[in-house]
């Protein structure tokens, strides 16, 4: 009886969350594998069981190698984010000795992620362009005699903007789970005589792990998925899979919009149930 | 004091320079925010005046900057609401390990991955295919739950985790109901946190565009009309948006911090009362 | 009950003294006055014409409120054909007319309601500017300017009494170049792709616009025959992405733009050179105090229409609006504004009542400005002595090679596109 009602009460209090993500999560999940098989003309889809957007989605060259680029960015932005986000939160919580120094000085980390992502991302272009200030000063210092063009519009400034957006999303997790770690144990460590980078091998980084794995989660779909920040930071010159769907999107070929959705959900779903082998997300927050 | 080892000092440059570049571009659009009537969207500085942040009060050209934000603010305080109390309610559901919990949040975390523009598109689809008007107000809202609602339910795993049961266990055995165990044990307890998670619900709808991008209707919320005006705009006036909106959000920080403070020093001077009856 | 009948009254009115009425732009009469204020439309389109200021002058000359909405042209397409009930008014361009038209989303226009029919240039309704002109290559918008009969969802061959779109902007498109920066003539398309532009070149990522430029481009450079350029076959698709997937490569494109705007950016901080502009665009540059000049080509121009249609949905009161909408749009207000941004309004007489002599002089006939021109928010756009790129309308308008098109093979080129885009 009391086994039931436990159930019971707990469907009930679980029953919004559902109702949720089964009316916008599911359903639009279902609804875009279905949409996948359908056809489209010039203006209109319409219902059919064929498999021709796939055919031309995996008889594309061109979708291999945008699917290359995704995880390509993916990657090199993980990399990155992960050394200096792990850096910035190991200073914060090891190095910065009052709780309310560290509070503050998060906190400053973290105000500029509540601006407009749009408006921070584009406020690279002036910063970037060929008569941008980092070109300017660069040569005012005599550092260089001609602009610099792989500033602006190529796959360093993509990736640049990528670095700044998510980097908060790795340091956060990871300062979260460095400031669960027991200081006595890093004492026992010098105790014992390891170096500072010893006890930073040996002892930090595992215990940091789990933030880790959260933020990687973070930052490699949030990378996989963006569609916006290539367009705008590439000139539209480079391409990843959230872009080919928007771009079908914006030309009315939502079923072949579809059937490269599914393909990226279903690697990003790939990479995810890879990485919460690692990490049980639950217990560790 | 022990003294400072050489790595903190090497440390403190390199997060001083993540800072930096975390605030670059920002100040680069706070000053190009003040470009003289003359100046355009890049640098060199034509002149330096208010003039854009008059013209943003203005009507523009095109769009509707403050209906947009009218949206927005509406959206984001609708998201909040409704984040708070729907995660708070399933944070306590999942304490009760119910049947079906694992597949509950698994579908969490999937809402949390799934590429934004999936979400734009399949609700976007069935709307369409049902023959519904998509609206900021509806497919919108739920779009963005579906982003907002999973931050909330982490954060409160986090907040349950290291919840103490031994006060519920206390009322309970004082004869309290589950009901008013909840009301006047568990949800004082975590009020500081809901805070974050209204916090979280707020910002994150109110910042939202990939979601709502197909999803908003006929009505543009903030973030779709600075889009626009990127493409639409070609003065210094989207920089002096962009500054405002800065300014907003700081605003709206300060505010929450606010709110726990005062619900900080509220809590000690209660606890202060207690000890003296 | 009564609405239908004050309807017919006003309908009436109209044609009898339509004309008169619209071109002095007296208020609505007084029978419609207290109603109409309460009727709101909802207009979208491109930033091109989805003016606020519009809006308001609607308000004051005919006392209803129109809601204005800009989108990107793909947006604006994808809303036309998806979302009928999103919108009273659609400010659309042709080419996406031939798109949008047969999901039947829009109602066809009665041409006996529409006051200034007769005075539409040629360009609209026969397809020719003048007698002895050619009709250019493309979706040229007479093509798909009227249907046989009302519901119909394909298109008339000739004029009838029923028009899918009521042009009212439309202008020649040709390249954009920083003069400052390139120091010499440049007199053809094919200057696009030449090598001395590399990394210094732009073009615009909408597909049924690029592929033109792309066209005009290969044409100039005689790279490719066309059977016609306005409706390619597969494998001219193919040999023109090709070339242009090559030069991508090569590196020949700093950027590529989606709205008028990125172009502005694009040219006026110098990361671009040459590039496909729509003229606004090098009027916005310009003003700046930047040498830009919309250089004519040997080839000649590509051009673009852009018309309102009335969605499906529209009826009583706010139909008969919407008709005083057109009216009033057609009899010269908005066509004095939109041409002296450099676009040209469908019908160009009586927008020369709200232009001054100079204004007209510049804009239309080519000629020397007498005094400074202004831009309708005051900017400054040419000085005394200055003549418009390209002179006059006729030399213009004259000169077009090719129109924006929807092709038969159109999807086959969109994904064509998509890949060139993402290559």
């Amino acid at each position: 009886m009391r086994l039931k009602n436990r159930h019971v009460l707990g469907w009930l209090e679980a029953a919004p969350l559902a109702l949720v993500l089964l009316a916008f999560l599911i359903a639009p999940i279902v609804m875009i594998v279905i949409v996948s098989f359908w056809g489209a003309t010039e203006f209109s889809i319409y219902p059919a069981f064929q498999f021709d957007n796939y055919e031309f989605l995996f008889g594309s060259p061109v979708t291999y190698r945008v699917f290359w680029a995704t995880l390509k960015y993916a990657f090199i932005t993980w990399a990155l984010t992960l050394v200096i986000g792990f850096t910035a939160a190991y200073f914060l919580a090891f190095h910065v000795r009052s709780l309310g120094m560290q509070v503050a000085l998060f906190l400053v980390c973290t105000i500029p992620f509540w601006t407009s992502n749009i408006i921070r991302m584009i406020s690279w272009i002036p910063f970037l362009g060929r008569n941008g200030i980092a070109n300017q000063t660069l040569i005012s210092w005599g550092v260089i005699d001609e602009p610099l063009e792989w500033l602006l519009y190529s796959d360093f400034s993509v990736l640049l903007a990528f670095v700044h957006l998510y980097t908060l999303f790795m340091v956060v997790p990871i300062f979260n789970t460095m400031m669960r770690i027991d200081k006595a144990l890093l004492e026992a460590a010098r105790d014992n005589g390891a170096s500072g980078f010893q006890t930073l091998v040996h002892v930090i980084l595992p215990l940091t792990k789990p933030g880790i794995m959260i933020g990687t989660i973070f930052v490699v779909t949030l990378v996989m998925g963006d569609f916006i920040t290539v367009r705008f930071m590439s000139g539209s010159q480079s391409a990843n899979v959230g872009r080919l769907i928007s771009n079908d999107i914006a030309l009315l070929q939502y079923p072949s919009a579809a059937a490269t959705a599914v393909v990226l959900l279903a690697t990003v779903m790939i990479v995810i149930a890879i990485l919460l082998r690692f990490v049980n997300i639950r217990k560790e927050l | 004091m022990e003294r400072r080892p050489r790595s903190f000092y090497v440390l403190a440059a390199f997060f001083g320079l993540f800072v930096l570049f975390l605030y670059g571009p920002i100040l680069t659009i706070g000053i190009l925010s003040f470009q003289g009537p003359q100046g355009g969207l890049t640098f060199p500085m034509n002149g330096v005046s208010l003039h854009w942040f008059r013209d943003l009060f203005e009507q523009q050209a095109v769009g509707d900057i403050w209906g947009a934000f009218r949206r927005s603010l509406a959206l984001g305080l609708m998201v909040m609401v409704t984040t708070v109390v729907v995660s708070v309610m399933a944070g306590l559901a999942f304490r009760k390990r119910f049947a079906g919990s694992a597949l509950l949040f698994y579908a969490a975390i999937t809402s949390l991955v799934i590429p934004s523009i999936l979400i734009s598109l399949g609700v976007g689809l069935i709307f369409n295919q049902l023959g519904l008007k998509i609206h900021w107000a509806t497919s919108g809202f739920g779009s963005q739950l579906t982003w907002t609602l999973p931050f909330g339910l982490l954060i409160m795993f986090a907040v349950f985790n290291r919840f103490d049961k031994s006060y519920e266990e206390a009322a309970r055995d004082q004869g309290a109901t589950s009901w008013q165990t909840i009301r006047h044990v568990v949800l004082p307890i975590i009020a500081p946190s809901l805070i974050g998670v209204a916090l979280f619900g707020f910002t994150l709808s109110y910042d939202e565009f990939a979601r709502t991008l197909l999803t908003a209707g006929s009505y543009n919320t903030l973030p779709l009309e600075i889009f626009g005006m990127t493409t639409n705009v070609t003065t210094p006036v989207i920089y002096a948006l962009g500054t405002l909106t800065t300014l907003f959000s700081f605003a709206i920080i300060a505010a929450f911090l606010l709110g726990l403070w005062i619900m900080g020093k509220r809590r000690a001077r209660l606890g202060s009362d207690a000890g003296k009856a | 009950m009564a609405k239908p009948k004050v309807g017919y009254s006003r309908r009436s009115l109209l044609k009898a003294g339509g004309a008169a009425v619209a071109a002095s732009a007296l208020p609505a009469p007084m029978l419609w006055a207290q109603e109409t204020k309460d009727i709101v439309l909802r207009q979208f389109g491109t930033g091109v014409s989805n003016l606020n200021d519009v809006a308001n002058k609607v308000k004051e000359d005919l006392g209803f409120t129109l809601e204005m909405t800009a989108l990107d042209s793909d947006s604006v397409t994808q809303r036309a054909a998806t979302q009928p009930d999103s919108f009273d008014i659609a400010d659309i361009e042709y080419w996406i007319c031939k798109k949008v038209w047969p999901t039947g989303n829009l109602q066809a226009m009665d041409v006996s309601r529409i006051a200034n029919y007769d005075k539409i240039v040629g360009i609209f309704k026969s397809g020719k500017l003048n007698e002895d002109s050619e009709i250019a290559q493309g979706t040229a918008p007479h093509t798909v300017g009227f249907i046989p009969e009302p519901g119909a969802t394909t298109f008339a061959d000739e004029q009838t009494n029923w028009m899918t779109l009521i042009p009212t902007i439309y202008n020649a498109d040709t390249l954009g170049i920083r003069p400052d920066l390139i120091n010499r003539p440049i007199e053809s398309w094919a200057e696009l792709l030449n090598p001395e532009f590399q990394g210094k070149a732009s073009i615009l990522d909408i597909s049924s616009i690029g592929i033109m430029d792309m066209a005009m481009v290969c044409e100039a450079m005689g790279e490719i025959q066309y059977g016609d350029k306005g409706n390619m076959t597969r494998e001219e698709i193919d040999a023109t992405m090709a070339i242009f997937t090559e030069a991508k490569q090569n590196g020949q494109f700093r950027a590529f733009w989606k709205t008028f705007d990125e172009s502005v950016n694009l040219m006026a901080s110098g990361e671009v050179v040459i590039q496909s502009m729509w003229s606004p665009a090098i009027t916005a540059v310009k003003s700046r105090g930047i040498p830009c000049v919309y250089q004519p080509l040997k080839e000649g121009y590509r051009s673009w229409g852009g018309g309102i249609g009335l969605s499906q949905s529209l009826s009583g009161m706010e139909l008969d609006a919407a008709y005083d909408y057109i009216n009033w749009y057609l009899s010269g207000w908005v066509g004095g504004y939109l041409m002296r941004q450099g676009y040209y309004s469908a019908v160009p007489e009586t927008s020369k009542e709200f232009m001054s002599e100079n204004e007209w002089g510049y804009w239309f006939e080519g000629k020397e400005a007498t005094g400074e021109i202004t831009s309708p928010t005051g900017d400054v756009l040419a000085q005394a002595g200055e003549v418009r790129d390209g002179g006059s309308f006729e030399e213009r308008m004259g000169a077009v090679a090719c129109w924006n098109a929807v092709m038969d093979e159109n999807q086959y080129m969109v994904r064509k596109w998509n890949e060139f885009i993402a290559a």
